[in-house]
Order: C-alpha cells, then sequence, then structure tokens
C-alpha cells in the first residue's frame, strides 16, 4: 500500500464522483453541525490529502467493529473511503501474515511517525500477557509501541472505548479501554458495539479537513454524534410522553409502535446516533424493528442489569453495597438510641422536683 | 454556668421524646407555619415564625441527640447553647406564642410547634426567664389555690349575691353529686353571672351537681409557665377534691385553657387515668339539650346577627366544635360565621398565658387586628364565646379600637332563652 496515492484520485478510481464526494462531505458537515462553508473546506482537503497511513491494531474483540465498517449493503462513500486509506496493518484484512506482516506495521510507523493514525478496536488484557498475542507481542506492549509514534488514537467499539465484553464481569482476564493504557495523547473514542460506520469515517474527514479532533465530551466521545440521547431523537419519543408502551413483545402496543422503555429499552440513558443516522445505509435500526436499544455504546452495558429490565430497575451489584450500609447505618443508629437513651436517664436520674420558688 | 442554667438543659434533656426527634427531623423549613401564626402575620416579624420560637430547643436537640450535631460539637463547629440565648428568647416563647396549635393544622409533614413551645417553656421557666407576671400567677395559683387569688371566701359571697338575685342555690360541696363544676378566677371576679346561668341551666334539667370548696380552681398557672411539677400539684388538687366529693364528671368552665390542661395534660402529668371524667361545659349543655331536659323558647329566639369565637383549647384543640353552633342555631335565628372557624379559628391573641403577660400587652393590642378584621368582615356587632379569657381579650381590643361590639357568653345565652316545660305548655295551649 502507498502512503503517498491522492485519496480522491483513489477513490475515482473505484468509481467514486466528485459529486459524490461533494455529497458525503456535506452530510457529515450537516451532522456535525458545521457551517456551511466546510462543505467545501472538507471537499478541498479530502481532494489534497494524502491517503492517510492507518495503522489497525486489533485485540480482545470479535471482528464485529470491523464487519460493521467494511460490510455495506451496497459500496457507499464512506465504506470506500475507508478502503482507500492507506491501511498500512489489519490483521484481519491485509494479504500479508506473520513477520511479514509485523513488518509492514513497524515500516509503517517508521515512515509516518507522528503522522500516521492509529485505530484499535478490542479490549486489553492487563491480569496476564498471554492472555492475548499477537504473532508472539502481547497486546499492551504492541499498543504502548504504536501509540508512541501515532498523531491521533481513536478507540472503535465499546471494547476498545470502556472495556466492552472482555471486561464484563467478573472480568477474567483483567481487560481495560485503550484510554487507561494510552494516557499521553487524546484517545478518541467510537463506541457501539459495533460502532455506525459513518462515524467513523466521518471523524477520518473531520480530521483530515481540520487536522485537529472534534469536540468531545466526558467520555472522549465526538458530541457530534453521542451528544444526544437515542430517546431524544427516537420517532417513539411522542409514544413516551403520552404514556403509551408496549407491556409485551407481542401485545398492541408493540403492534402499534408504542414506546419500548417497559421492555427494557436504554435509549433514555444511551447517547449514540442510531435514531438519526440509523443502520445498513439508513434503512433502520433497533428500536425501529421492534426492539429496544441494549445500550451497547454505553460504558459497562453488560453489566447493566438484565436487557429486558426497564432502565429504572435497579440491579445486582447494589445489593450487597445497600445491605452493608444498611447493618452500618442500623449500627450506627442504635448507637444513637442507646447514647440519647444514656443521656435522657441521666437528666431524670438528676430531675429535681420544680417549685414555685424556682421559677424566679 | 449557672446553676439554674445548668438545670434547664437537664430539664429540656428530658423533654426531648419521640415526637420532639421527629419534629425537628422531619422539619423541612418549608415556613407554611408562619402564615398560620397570629404573631407572624399581623407583625410581618420574621421572629414570629413559630419553627424560629424553638430555636433554643432545636439547637439542644441536634447538639446531644443526633450524630451530626454531636460530631460538629465534639469539633466545636456548632457553639454551644447558653444562658444568654435562653434569655433572649423569652419574649419568643412566652410572649409570642398562645399555643393555641394553628401552626399544628397546615404543617405539612405533621409538626406541631405548639406543643414544642409548651416543652420549651419548661426549660425556660427554670432558667428563670419566665415573664415576672406569670410567675406571680403562678406562685398565687400554688399558695392561695388560685391564679388571680380568689379565694373561697371570695367565691362564697359571690355565691351568696347570685342566689338572692336568681332566687336558686347554688350547691357546694355535695357528697355523690353526678358533676362537679370548675371555675375560673375570672369567672368568679369579673363574669359571675356564669355561675347563675349554670345553675339556672341546672336546675331546669334536675342536674345533679356541686361545686367544692376546696378545689373550685379551673386554671393550671403550671403549664401556661411550663412547670410540670407545679402543674401536677394543681391537677392533683382537682382530683382531691373530685374524689372527696365522689363525684363522677368534672366539667371544665368557659375557660379554653383549664380544658387542654384537665382533660389532656392531666392524665399525661399524673401519668395514668383520671378518676373522673372531664367534659366541657358546653358539650353537658348541649347533651341535655339532646336529651329534652331543657328547653328553649323558639318564639323568642335571639334575632340580632351574631358571631361565635371559637376558644382555640376548645374546638381546634378540644374537638368541641359541633356543640356551640347546635346551642346557638337552638337560641339564635341569625348565626353567622366567620370565614376561618372551628378547627381553623384565630386566636383571640391571649391563650397560654399571653393575657396574664403584662409586658406583651403592646404586642397583644397588635395582633387583635386579625380578630377586628374578622368581626368586621362578618357584618356583626355581638360575639359570642365559651372562655372567659377569650372574652375579656375580645372586650379589650374591642374597647382598644373603639368598636361597636358587644360580647356574649354562650353558656349566659342559652341560660336567658330557657324556658320552663309548663310555661311551653302553657304558651302552646
Amino acid at each position: 500500500m502507498f502512503g503517498t496515492t491522492k485519496l480522491i484520485k483513489a477513490l475515482e478510481e473505484k468509481g467514486v464522483t466528485r459529486r459524490d464526494v461533494l455529497k458525503f462531505c456535506a452530510i457529515t458537515a450537516s451532522v456535525m453541525s458545521l457551517p456551511a462553508g466546510s462543505v467545501r473546506a472538507m471537499a478541498r482537503a479530502l481532494e489534497k490529502a494524502q491517503r492517510p497511513s492507518v495503522v489497525w491494531l486489533s485485540f480482545q474483540e470479535c471482528t464485529g467493529c470491523t464487519e460493521s465498517l467494511t460490510r455495506s449493503h451496497a459500496p457507499t462513500v464512506e465504506s470506500l473511503i475507508l478502503q482507500s486509506i492507506s491501511l498500512d496493518y489489519h490483521h484481519t484484512l491485509q494479504a500479508a501474515a506473520g513477520e511479514a506482516a509485523e513488518a509492514a506495521r513497524l515500516e509503517a510507523m517508521k515512515a509516518h511517525h507522528g503522522k500516521y493514525i492509529l485505530v484499535v478496536d478490542g479490549a486489553i488484557p492487563l491480569g496476564n500477557p498471554g492472555f492475548s498475542t499477537i504473532a508472539g507481542i502481547d497486546n499492551l506492549s504492541m499498543l504502548k509501541e504504536t501509540a508512541k509514534g501515532a498523531a491521533a488514537v481513536i478507540a472503535v467499539g465499546s471494547c476498545a472505548a470502556f472495556g466492552g465484553l472482555p471486561m464484563a464481569q467478573p472480568n477474567p482476564t483483567g481487560s481495560v479501554g485503550v484510554s487507561e493504557v494510552v494516557t499521553d495523547k487524546p484517545v478518541i473514542n467510537i463506541p457501539g458495539c459495533p460502532p455506525i460506520p459513518q462515524v467513523i469515517v466521518g471523524l477520518l474527514a473531520y480530521f483530515l479537513t481540520f487536522g485537529k479532533i472534534p469536540e468531545l465530551d466526558h467520555l472522549n466521545r465526538p458530541k457530534a454524534w453521542y451528544g444526544e440521547t437515542i430517546h431524544d431523537r427516537c420517532y417513539r419519543r411522542p409514544f413516551y410522553d403520552q404514556g403509551l408502551f408496549a407491556e409485551t413483545f407481542d401485545d398492541e402496543g408493540a403492534k402499534k409502535g408504542w414506546c419500548l422503555y417497559k421492555l427494557g429499552c436504554r435509549g433514555p440513558t444511551t447517547y449514540n446516533a442510531c435514531a438519526t443516522l440509523k443502520w445498513n445505509g439508513g434503512v433502520s435500526f433497533p428500536i425501529q424493528s421492534g426492539h429496544g436499544c441494549l445500550g451497547c455504546s454505553e460504558p459497562k452495558f453488560w453489566d447493566g442489569g438484565g436487557f429486558y429490565q426497564t432502565v429504572a430497575t435497579p440491579f445486582r451489584p447494589t445489593g450487597r453495597i445497600i445491605a452493608i450500609t444498611a447493618v452500618g447505618a442500623a449500627a450506627v443508629g442504635f448507637g444513637v438510641i442507646a447514647a440519647n437513651h444514656a443521656l435522657k436517664n441521666r437528666a431524670h436520674k438528676a430531675h429535681e422536683p420544680v417549685t414555685v420558688d424556682d421559677l424566679e | 454556668m449557672s446553676a439554674s442554667f445548668t438545670r434547664a438543659i437537664n430539664v429540656l434533656r428530658e423533654q426531648v421524646d419521640a415526637s420532639v426527634a421527629s419534629f425537628f427531623s422531619a422539619c423541612t423549613h418549608c415556613g407554611l407555619c408562619s402564615e398560620a401564626c397570629l404573631f407572624y402575620t399581623e407583625t410581618g416579624d420574621p421572629n414570629y415564625i413559630p419553627i424560629y420560637k424553638l430555636e433554643p430547643f432545636r439547637h439542644l436537640y441536634e447538639q446531644d441527640f443526633t450524630l451530626a450535631g454531636r460530631v460538629k460539637h465534639i469539633f466545636g463547629l456548632s457553639p454551644e447553647l447558653t444562658d444568654v440565648a435562653l434569655a433572649q428568647w423569652s419574649e419568643l416563647v412566652y410572649d409570642s406564642c398562645t399555643l393555641c396549635g394553628r401552626c399544628a393544622m397546615v404543617c405539612p409533614v405533621g409538626n406541631n410547634p405548639g406543643a414544642m413551645v409548651r416543652k420549651l417553656r419548661e426549660g425556660m421557666s427554670v432558667a428563670g426567664y419566665a415573664p415576672d407576671s406569670l410567675v406571680d400567677a403562678t406562685q398565687r395559683n400554688v399558695h392561695l389555690g388560685s391564679a388571680m387569688g380568689v379565694s373561697y371566701k371570695t367565691l362564697k359571697a359571690q355565691l351568696i349575691h347570685l342566689e338572692t338575685d336568681i332566687g336558686l342555690t347554688v350547691p357546694v360541696d355535695v357528697q355523690g353529686a353526678d358533676y362537679m363544676l370548675l371555675l375560673s378566677s375570672m369567672e368568679i371576679v369579673q363574669f359571675p353571672e356564669f355561675i347563675s346561668a349554670v345553675t339556672r341551666i341546672f336546675h331546669q334539667a334536675g342536674v345533679s351537681w356541686t361545686i367544692s370548696s376546696t378545689a373550685f380552681e379551673a386554671s393550671n398557672s403550671g403549664i401556661q409557665i411550663g412547670a410540670s411539677d407545679i402543674a401536677q400539684q394543681i391537677v392533683e388538687r382537682t382530683i382531691k377534691g373530685a374524689q372527696a366529693l365522689g363525684v363522677k364528671t368534672v366539667i371544665t368552665p368557659e375557660c379554653g385553657h383549664s380544658y387542654t390542661a384537665l382533660r389532656w395534660e392531666g392524665p399525661t402529668l399524673m401519668g395514668k387515668p383520671l378518676p373522673f371524667k372531664v367534659r366541657h361545659i358546653l358539650e353537658v349543655v348541649d347533651q341535655l339539650h339532646q336529651q329534652g331536659r331543657i328547653h328553649f323558647d323558639p318564639n323568642t329566639k335571639d334575632t340580632r346577627p351574631l358571631t361565635y369565637h371559637d376558644p382555640c383549647q376548645i374546638a381546634r384543640q378540644g374537638g368541641v366544635i359541633e356543640a356551640p353552633r347546635r346551642l346557638l342555631n337552638a337560641v339564635a335565628s341569625d348565626f353567622r360565621e366567620m370565614a376561618a372557624h372551628g378547627k381553623m379559628n384565630w386566636c383571640c391573641g391571649g391563650g397560654g398565658g399571653v393575657s396574664a403577660i403584662e409586658r406583651a400587652d403592646p404586642l397583644r393590642s397588635t395582633v387583635f387586628k386579625k380578630k377586628k378584621q374578622q368581626i368586621e368582615e362578618v357584618g356583626v356587632h355581638t360575639v359570642v364565646s365559651a372562655c372567659s379569657n377569650c372574652r375579656m381579650m375580645l372586650e379589650q381590643g374591642i374597647e382598644d379600637n373603639s368598636m361597636d361590639v358587644e360580647v356574649i357568653s354562650l353558656t349566659e345565652l342559652v341560660a336567658d332563652h330557657l324556658v320552663s316545660v309548663e310555661q311551653t305548655v302553657r304558651d302552646v295551649a
């Protein structure tokens, strides 16, 4: 792969017209609430852009994120942009294997030092280096080594962003997300299980256009896509506001498309763009096909109680804490009661009958 | 730290119980009680907000009985309750609270600030911060048997006087009578017509009743000043007098305070049920009327427009609300209700011992505005009540404000409309 080829030229070779690129830029700009002028700027930037060198590391993951980003229903601009980047290392997609593959990674790191983009999917096990290795190199060492010369680190998918499934209780391998390991440079989180393909490509486009990372929220997610909850942008929201809920998956309410809140929908607590960008090229998203949101882009979503329990239902880990707190509070309470009784008894014992002479 | 202050703190600690704990923990500082208090609405002075009157007590409770308070105290984060603070609160605890209990009616969490003021007075009295005039009244109540210093001699003289007036005998020290009537000093001295009225009513109904020469005083200054030990002595005196005569029921007179003092506080002070029933005179008269033992002339109803002032202790604290209205409607044709009446009535401003506190005169006069406004709104020139203390307060306020209003006693009004059965039969014939 050649990092020096112009991106737009590579796209043209794949049959993507200039108009398509402009359209993509317009959509991305509007989703990110960028000013109108930035559409042109973005198109120009993409036109001028060298095919950015990307090193993609996959650790404890299921390849679902790669599937999501590469398998589109029909070839879309974003999938082609993805394919047109200089993906210098991706052990699922690259043809090379073994030492040759690792050599490609080291070469890219050397050639584009300080300029390449590091994309990570999958969590990193801290428990034992042997839990997950690639070509004999453990995940932690590989991440640290590769992150050193990266211009930006993008954690794709909930596992890379927040630990995801590998970190779910009881977290046997001691997994963590990328930002627990890479602390000396910004890590942009694109959580989701998997994340929406447009989001990662949009992020790349923004990065290429402005040379910086977009505004992030407190969990380092780009606000443009993770600024609002699924619930706030859900087309079923009017039913929620009217108190119309599906109680089971086959009742009248479900058939009429009422709100799935009572069936465990995590829409109200999940920040993602599913309700607006949708999936499979804008065809649908889980709620539209009749199932509540699982909250897959939120930290620790596996440990958040049953998927079919209403959001407000308390879940397991609180039980013990509540019990300990209750016992502790009761002990303190009984202590205070005993002390109060003693104080009052002392007061009673010290009581001298009040006579009228005491009143003056 | 003075000895009296140490003793006061000890007494206040004794007063802390479940109700105090739940009250101070539950109070949300919403301030609703302020609008229920006469002293706040008529002055607008935030010092008179009911909950604020309890500040020293709340402070003591927090410091001595709560975990947070104890911790704060250990680290010196909360100032000590001082003798000076108690002294400063004397006016708020005595002059500006009539223990009327109206604040308890509006409290959203069911607290009773009035009852807490009553408890706080226990400490204030021992600390020596009770108003002088209230101390004097309590001393008279204990030493002379009556808060106003009325002796049996005085009573006897009044009885002889009124017996000639009405041609009936007032039974004194009758063994085995059904009812024993208590009297407030105010009635003996200022409103002896009340005794005449009761005598006439009971005569017609054929009630077996008596007055005790040793226990005729109804009021209990020990409760007003906040000294339960003294209050207990006074209740004990009544119990002894009633037991000596073997009466079944003790009647408290037209005095709100003495009804609460004997019926509700009595058993609490003694720590056991009283050996007799306690009824307010209106309850008894109403019952006699319901039983058909007394008769009113339906043709000579009082046609004056009149209203009824509910004494707080009888209506709000005692639940005697229907009886006076039944009686009033039986003898008067134009009874008009004040907007706030029954359990939500406004106090006359002199309850809870406030009428006996001389230094509170100007404040009492200020807060009478509320009653004045109420009387004017209802547009009457006659106010009926059933408490001689209310009656005195109303008369004083009416005079201060040059109002053209007459205050009459309900028992007296009822007695004035009595007709004998023979007379009724004759009239019908």
